[in-house]
């Protein structure tokens, strides 16, 4: 990687010159930064989107939302950029940033309503409101919304999301993943992961895969269902329970057995190498289905 | 992006990689070729050159660090209060081996005090249960897979948590967004509800352990939930 000499200056047409703001002020920044940087990023409304590069440098690109004041603040180590938050009760005009920053920094990129994605970026990405996308290789991923869409499709050693009402999807070759909504759907579709924990209050949980072998998977739902789409050649032990639900079998002949008062379980052992894999239920129900 | 002609534009990287001149040879010929053809590319690196020269015109000039080391050097001197030289006791048994004596007492409480305070850390952040030290290398939410095999204190002890960061909610409530604290409360009635109805099933089963697993789970997402509303303040 090359190290750059310049050091960052912020540019910014428009709000910064105290001319008359444009309806979105462009902005530029660049700064000289250590391979493994540390920056807090904030932008209440619009969009940012982070990438991963090989160039030792934070370069930020965009458009200032109307009467919004762009901040940059940073040493070699890392600093702060982003939108300043406007006075209490008044919404942020959308601002839309590009943030080019070195692969191996980490980030804490936080939003109200403004959208985040990311490419071959780690670090903690937090939204109330916005959609978080993020994919590419990262060495962690924390990702959080009160409300919005989650979409992972990254290759991470761990992954942690949580999110409301918004739909949680979970791709790529993630090997320990944490994830988690209230209301909204859950899907997990990675071959990879070797320890998992999905959860949710009463969205519905799907699961598309094979728990490849020692894999310990748990499932757990209140009133939601949870759908295990496996393949023919899946193996290890299932471990299904379900309070007040029904357990469908689809993969094989096995019925699942009443316990007057405590619900219904169902054991699949489909034998050969394979995972660990318990689901649990209040209400839901648990389907297990084949190709 | 491409130009009118349909030749797409300059990436970031090698946009900067003009404006500063870290363009391998080959790469900035083909680079150098494509400016003298592209207006906005061309603009846009010459508006990178000019951020660059106005940042290093900004900056002090550089110290050689050989230059600075001797003052740096007699700073740290003067501010030293403890003599390096140890002194030797009138007994014959020198000052030292008592220095060493207390530093190594000192030592060994020092280190009780830092791994108490890793385990009360660790506990705190995992819902005060954890009564070992957690391993270094853990990943965050460790704790939790340890709270999964005993989930009626896991029940009790998220609960514990929760009732702190509520009431730590409550005092900053004043200092939440509108919209988002109507989502909490919409959020923490869909959980209530799933925990009453558990909780319920529980005083007629109470020794049945997939419902006290349900509730340990219920729980930890009240918990997250106000973790992550605690975040958005």
């Amino acid at each position: 990687m090359r190290r750059e000499i310049a050091s960052g200056i912020a540019l910014l047409l428009g709000t910064a010159a105290g001319a008359q703001p444009s309806p979105q002020a462009p902005v530029l920044y660049r700064r000289a930064v250590e391979p493994t940087a540390g920056f807090k990023v904030y932008n209440p409304a619009g969009t940012v989107r982070v990438v991963g590069w090989d160039r030792d440098s934070i370069v930020v690109r965009g458009r200032v939302g109307r009467g919004e004041r762009f901040y940059a603040g940073s040493s070699a180590r890392g600093g702060k950029l982003g939108i300043e938050d406007r006075a209490e009760g008044v919404d942020s005009r959308p601002s839309d940033l590009v943030i080019y920053v070195p692969r191996r920094s980490q980030l804490s990129v936080k939003t109200v309503s403004a959208d985040v994605a990311g490419v071959d970026v780690s670090g903690w990405f937090y939204s109330v409101s916005g959609t978080i996308h993020l994919s590419g290789a990262a060495t962690s991923i924390d990702a959080e919304s009160m409300s919005g869409n989650v979409s992972l499709d990254v290759s991470a050693p761990w992954v942690h999301a949580r999110t409301g009402d918004g739909h949680l999807l979970l791709r790529g070759a993630p090997q320990d993943a944490d994830v988690s909504t209230i209301a909204g759907t859950l899907d997990v579709a990675t071959p990879s992961l070797l320890r998992g924990r999905f959860a949710s209050v009463r969205g519905d949980i799907h699961y598309v895969g094979a728990p490849p072998p020692n894999a310990i998977f748990e499932f757990s739902n209140h009133s939601g269902s949870v759908d295990c789409l496996l393949p023919r050649e899946a193996a290890g032990v299932f471990d299904l329970s379900t309070v007040r639900g029904d357990i469908e079998n689809g993969f094989t002949a096995v019925r699942p057995a009443l316990q007057p008062g405590r619900g219904r379980t169902l054991r699949l052992d489909l034998g050969r190498a394979g995972g660990h894999v318990s689901v649990r239920t209040f209400t839901g129900t648990i389907r297990v289905r084949g190709p | 992006m491409t130009t009118p002609e349909g030749i797409p534009h300059l990436t970031e990287a090698e946009r900067q990689g003009a404006a500063d001149g870290t363009l391998a040879s080959a790469r900035r010929r083909a680079v150098d070729a494509h400016l003298s053809a592209c207006d906005a590319c061309d603009a846009d690196v010459a508006r990178l050159r000019g951020v660059i020269a106005r940042a290093r015109a900004s900056e002090p000039p550089p110290a050689p660090l050989d230059a600075l080391w001797p003052d740096i050097r007699a700073r740290i001197e003067r501010q030293k209060v403890v003599p390096l030289v140890p002194a030797v006791t009138p007994n014959g048994v020198g000052r030292s081996r008592v220095a060493r004596v207390v530093r190594i007492g000192a030592g060994l409480v020092a280190a009780g005090l830092v791994a108490a305070l890793g385990m009360s850390v660790v506990a705190r952040r995992e819902g005060r249960v954890v009564v070992s030290p957690a391993p270094v290398a853990a990943a965050p939410g460790a704790g939790d897979a340890r709270l999964a095999s005993n989930p009626a204190d896991s029940s009790r002890l998220y609960e514990q948590e929760v009732q702190t960061l509520l009431d730590e909610l409550r005092l900053r409530r004043a200092l939440l967004r509108p919209d988002v604290a109507a989502r909490m409360d919409h959020d923490v009635r869909v959980i209530d509800a799933a925990i009453a109805e558990l909780q319920d099933a529980l005083r007629e089963d109470p020794n049945n352990p997939a419902l006290r697993q349900l509730l340990a789970a219920s729980y930890r997402q009240k918990r997250d939930l106000l973790r992550r509303v605690d975040d958005a303040s």
